[in-house]
């Protein structure tokens, strides 16, 4: 919980947001069931910027969101809510622990299958379309909001790879990723070698000091 | 009447042994429109305060919970889900108008398998001893006769290494604030109780009840006084609320 924050405005915080999180799940049974192997789970969540720790316990009906637990957690992560971001919409999450800014103490395994989940949502927008407007409209609605979601998926893909091409490859404005990992490689290279560079002179000076002291002596 | 024979209700002195029958007529009167008065009164506020209770009270799977004064079943909703099938609530009034609408709702919602309902005095608790994991009681410390009673009789049936939550209304920290409760507390509440409930005594004496309930410190002291240990409480919307938390040894 944090300390600055009346519990009342914190609680009614995580409420909204849990609320929200499982009206969104309930759309997806496929994510909900996936959410009960990771019953036993907490996650603690320590936002640095904006200040504000919760607790993520996943289960069988979706998640709840606690500013209060009294218990062992499974994994606790901090970070800014960037870095959160960051990480919930990775599509390698794992590279995206090792290097970002994210402080993760515990098992990796169960975030990174809970980050999955949740990246993985796939909404299904028939069951309460059809009841509130009936089988045929209902369904007829629920395809159109399916293609267009297919079709945004698609165009957001494809947008992104030809962004991502042109960037690279046409403007040159910045290296491709395996041009930058080469020049990382030779960089980490080059420090190891300043590094045994550096112990061998240290070494030396430390001969030639004991030299000079045997000769005055 | 000795001083020790009596006590109040609201502002005024009654006798102890009649403040049981005035309570519970209260109760009678507003369990109809409990829950809608609430959502009116405190603008949805108390489920927020009643959900952070469940954050505290640690409660998991196979616990056994008491939940005293449970009205109309708000907190023994929660913690069913929380307990499981191998756990087990037992939501208890007083009030049998209270515990009526309350197990209609639960059983309305679908909730039943692990959940006792119980009609039974705060004071004397009709369970054997060490029972309960946890044991809470939201809004309903104020109106038992005897609260250092009823706080024993609580420590009783509480396991060791169980805790007792105690969510009320307290004494507001700020000035202001508690002028501006005062004024919504003697004009509004009265007021919303005869239009929505048609019943303005019954919100006179909630409103007045919260005043005459001990403050923070002396409800922390009792608590200790009664034998739970490691004795803990925090405020809520500026001390409007409180919860207070001990454990048994």
């Amino acid at each position: 919980m944090s300390a600055a924050v009346d519990p009342t405005l914190h609680t009614a915080a995580l409420a909204a947001l849990e609320a929200a999180v499982n009206r969104a799940l309930a759309l997806s049974p496929h994510s909900l069931v996936e959410l009960a192997r990771l019953e036993d789970c907490v996650f603690a969540l320590h936002c640095t910027a904006p200040a504000l720790d919760f607790y993520l316990q996943p289960g069988a009906q979706g998640i709840r969101l606690t500013g209060y637990h009294d218990g062992g957690v499974t994994t606790s992560i901090r970070g800014t809510a960037a870095d959160f971001t960051e990480l919930a919409t990775s599509k390698d999450p794992t590279a995206t622990l090792i290097n970002g800014a994210l402080e993760l103490e515990g098992d990796s395994g169960p975030l990174l299958e809970l980050q999955h989940i949740l990246a993985g949502l796939d909404m299904d927008w028939e069951a309460p379309l059809v009841n509130a407007l009936g089988d045929v409209a209902g369904h007829q609605l629920a395809e159109m909001f399916r293609s267009a979601f297919a079709w945004g998926k698609q165009a957001s893909t494809s947008l992104g790879r030809q962004l991502n091409e042109f960037i690279h490859e046409e403007a040159r404005l910045s290296p491709p990723r395996l041009e930058l990992e080469d020049f990382y490689r030779d960089v980490q290279e080059l420090a190891l070698r300043v590094d045994r560079l550096q112990s061998r002179t240290e070494r030396l000076r430390q001969r030639l000091q004991q030299r000079l002291q045997k000769s005055r002596g | 009447m000795s001083d020790k024979d009596t006590t109040h209700f609201g502002f005024k002195d009654v006798s102890k042994d009649a403040k049981a029958g005035m309570v519970a007529d209260v109760f009678h009167s507003v369990a109809a429109r409990y829950d809608l008065m609430n959502d009116l009164m405190s603008g949805g506020i108390h489920r927020i305060w009643k959900r952070f209770t469940i954050e505290l009270s640690g409660v998991r799977k196979g616990n056994a919970v008491l939940d005293i004064a449970g009205g109309t079943g708000d907190l023994a909703a929660r913690f069913a889900e929380l307990v499981g099938p191998q756990g087990r609530v037992v939501l208890a009034d007083i009030n049998d108008s209270m515990l009526q609408v309350g197990r209609d709702k639960l059983l309305d919602q679908g909730r039943l398998g692990n959940i006792e309902f119980v009609q039974a005095d705060a004071q004397h608790l009709p369970f054997p001893d060490d029972s309960f994991d946890c044991i809470t009681i939201a809004f309903g410390l104020r109106n038992v006769t005897d609260i250092d009673l009823a706080l024993r009789s609580m420590l009783r049936v509480l396991k060791p290494g169980g805790r007792l939550l105690v969510l009320e209304f307290s004494k507001p920290k700020n000035e202001l604030l508690s002028k501006a409760y005062d004024t919504y507390s003697f004009r509004v509440l009265p007021l919303m109780g005869k239009l929505v409930a048609n019943d303005s005594e019954s919100y006179q004496y909630l409103a007045e009840s919260i005043r005459k309930h001990p403050d923070q410190d002396t409800l922390r002291d009792m608590m200790e006084d009664a034998g739970f240990f490691e004795v803990e409480y925090h405020n809520m919307t500026g001390g409007i609320v409180a919860w207070h938390r001990g454990v048994k040894a």
